[in-house]
């Protein structure tokens, strides 16, 4: 039998399809190839990052430090050299009383590649211990690439950090309100009538409240070393367990969109002839909901979930912003780092580098944007191309 | 159409109540309260506070508070907040305003830029306008409206600085923080309207971009779906002029949409103009929640809260309205 040389193409699944799709966005191959190498960076934060998340030295000063200026070319000779950076000393504007660093031309440090600094030890992926950075400067010189803030801290090593935040925490918050979305959302469209009442108008009354005003005031709680959850679990939250709790704060406030939407596509799936036959051949409620509506509504989620994770970085560094995000003690997160540009007694012309925290956030969402439309359109069988 | 804004209105009863009860559960949660704080202060003996609290009815159970507030609260009373002894609602009116200022300013402004734009990238599809009108829009949503609000300041900052170098003109463009100048106070009612509203028109188009941004791409989505649909082409081959056509019959159902969007677009608008607000020190809704949080002041965050559900539901009812006088298909009877 002749063999049809076209049958193998034909036989792709509706998957295959999509990604093929996808791959052909060139847009949105940008926004993910984007997005590969922010979150690489920050996975490896560590090893890129000169110094450590909160170390700083109060002498001499380094407050406000603009960004370190990287020689690339011999001073003397004018002739291409190996990058270097000058000490720097502050001293006071005779005009204007700000404080200015003035470089120290007597002596050259060269930038070290794959230096050792105890001091600044990391674990990669909370796995392999190091104290190896990726460049760095002999002392006393120091290297900021981004400059410092109030307390000297390398803005650089903290933007790199605070990505595992503010990158991880929408990530994580969209399963919270996927599984709240998939569970009433399902419910409500599945078995109509009171159930589907009560989820509705559940949903209501938490869209009807500006979602700000919730955020602010249960992120506040869950703050405060006495709230209840700490109370009943008799500890004191560290970081890790404010992360978590954003993490669920953000989810239970945002399901109620992905919850109305998979309400809907359940309700017109639930009348389709498979899901009928499947009801008609004996299946259980349960099966039929689990085995044939939820998946059918998948393609709708994956977009949906994509397009809120950027909604979630951004609310959750607007939270950070105004203070109520992860503490500054062993964290960082970009909007808390934005909020070093808004302290008391600093004019942001004098200090413009403080808001470079602010680009990877657009970045990060732009890119997230980006790569939701495009699996919107690859999952569109009206814009195939 | 009378029974219907009825029917609407009782169907809004329940949902506020729910958010009511939400929101008071919520705030029920914050461990301690407003008068703990006061009983660690040296001076107040225990008496004092256990009158307090009598007086607050603090010492009842929270359902009992509910219903307490609640009833007062439909009465227009708001309770009495802790720390300044005053009544809520004379505290919160002000915030309340300066926020509307912000937000009634950003609507206008959003429907200002976004329908032409959105109209002139669909007549125009691809063009070099088009294309960069569109990618300017993926920035607007993508900027986080406090990082938009800080990189304007400092644009000002160094206009300021470029316009002083010279030509000696030492002033800023726009005000950048606060909501009237220092000395506004002496000023004609109208000098001081016109002085709120050029501090306000930083923060407004701040506020504004995402939304004429996500306005902009959805509208041009729609009229290019209605400009290449039979009713235009039969409005073509009748020999209208093509600016009737756009404006006369593909406008009208493709901003259908925007008209029922206000309603979803408010509690956006007054979270984002938050934000907004702490950055520029607008005295608004966000600012004297934030601080009556950290003073455990429950009364005035239920205050503000209560308010601004409520203002968004009847904003929710206006717009339902709108959408009967702009689509003649739905008919409220």
């Amino acid at each position: 039998m002749a063999q049809n040389p076209r049958a193998r193409s034909e036989a792709k699944s509706q998957t295959q399809i999509a990604l093929e799709q996808f791959r052909r966005h060139r847009v949105a191959m940008i926004g993910a190839g984007i997005l590969v190498v922010m979150y690489t960076l920050t996975a490896f934060a560590g090893f890129i990052a000169p110094y450590g998340i909160n170390e700083y030295r109060t002498r001499p000063a380094a407050a406000f430090r603009p960004p370190t200026q990287i020689h690339w070319t011999d001073p003397d000779t004018g002739r291409l050299t190996r990058p270097f950076v000058y000490d720097v000393t502050a001293e006071r504007d005779p005009v204007t009383f700000q404080r200015v660093y003035v470089e120290d031309t007597s002596v050259r440090y060269p930038i070290k590649f794959f230096v050792k600094r105890p001091e600044a030890s990391y674990r990669i992926l909370g796995l392999f211990e190091s104290d190896r950075h990726l460049f760095g400067v002999d002392d006393p010189a120091r290297i900021f690439l981004w400059g410092t803030n109030n307390l000297g801290k390398d803005v650089f090593s903290r933007v790199l950090y605070g990505g595992q935040v503010s990158l991880t925490i929408g990530l994580l918050a969209v399963w919270v309100s996927l599984a709240l979305g998939l569970l009433f959302g399902g419910l409500a469209g599945f078995y109509g009538g009171w159930v589907d009442e009560l989820v509705m108008r559940i949903v209501e009354v938490l869209s009807a409240i500006p979602g700000l005003f919730l955020l602010v005031v249960l992120a506040s709680l869950l703050q405060d070393p006495r709230n209840p959850l700490a109370q009943a679990f008799g500890l004191e939250m560290n970081s890790a367990q404010t992360f978590l709790m954003i993490v669920v704060v953000l989810g239970l406030v945002g399901w109620g969109g992905l919850a109305r939407t998979i309400r809907s596509l359940v309700l017109s799936i639930r009348e389709m002839d498979y899901a009928q036959a499947a009801k008609a051949l004996g299946a259980s409620e349960r099966r039929v909901l689990a085995k044939h509506l939820l998946p059918a509504t998948a393609s709708y989620v994956i977009v949906d979930l994509t397009l809120a994770i950027p909604g979630f970085i951004l609310t959750e560094t607007g939270l950070s912003f105004i203070g109520l995000g992860p503490s500054e003690v062993d964290t960082a997160s970009w909007g808390l780092l934005l909020r070093d540009a808004t302290a008391r007694g600093i004019s942001i012309q004098f200090v413009p580098w403080l808001l470079i925290p602010g680009i990877p956030i657009f970045l990060a969402v732009l890119s997230w944007n980006l790569v939701g439309d495009g699996l919107r359109d690859a999952f569109d069988p009206r814009k195939r191309r | 159409m009378f029974a219907y804004v009825v029917r609407r209105f009782l169907n809004l009863v329940p949902t506020f109540i729910g958010a009511t009860i939400l929101a008071f559960l919520v705030a029920q949660l914050v461990p301690g309260d407003f008068l703990q704080q006061r009983a660690l202060e040296p001076n107040v003996r225990p008496e004092t506070i256990e009158r307090l609290r009598q007086q607050f009815g603090l010492d009842l159970p929270w359902t009992v508070q509910y219903i307490r507030w609640f009833g007062s609260l439909l009465q227009g009373d708001l309770g009495l907040s802790f720390s300044s002894n005053q009544p809520v609602t004379n505290l919160i009116a002000a915030p309340i305003r300066n926020s509307m200022v912000l937000v009634i300013m950003s609507i206008v402004l959003l429907y200002v830029m976004a329908v032409p734009l959105g109209v002139y990238t669909a007549v125009r599809q691809y063009s070099l306008a088009d294309q960069s009108i569109s990618a300017l829009a993926y920035f607007g949503l993508a900027i986080p409206n406090f990082f938009f609000a800080q990189i304007l300041i400092l644009g000002l900052f160094t206009l300021r600085t470029f316009t002083r170098e010279t030509f000696g003109y030492n002033e800023l463009l726009l005000p950048v923080a606060q909501m009237t100048s220092s000395n506004a106070l002496d000023w004609p009612w109208y000098r001081q309207a016109w002085d709120v509203f050029v501090h306000a028109l930083m923060p407004t188009f701040v506020i504004a971009t995402s939304g004429i941004a996500g306005f902009t791409r959805v509208l041009r989505a729609q009229m290019i779906e209605y400009l290449s649909s039979d009713f235009i082409r039969t409005a073509r081959a009748k020999g209208l002029g093509e600016r009737s056509v756009t404006y006369k019959h593909a406008l009208r159902p493709a901003v259908i949409p925007f008209v029922a969007g206000i309603g979803g677009l408010l509690p956006v608008l007054i979270g984002g103009a938050g934000l907004v607000e702490v950055v520029v020190s607008w005295p608004g809704i966000t600012p004297t929640l934030l601080e009556a949080i950290s003073r455990q002041d429950i009364y005035v965050v239920l205050g503000l809260v209560v308010v601004t559900t409520f203002l968004l539901m009847i904003g929710n009812l206006l717009s339902d309205l709108l959408l009967s006088v702009v689509d003649p298909r739905i008919r409220y009877d």
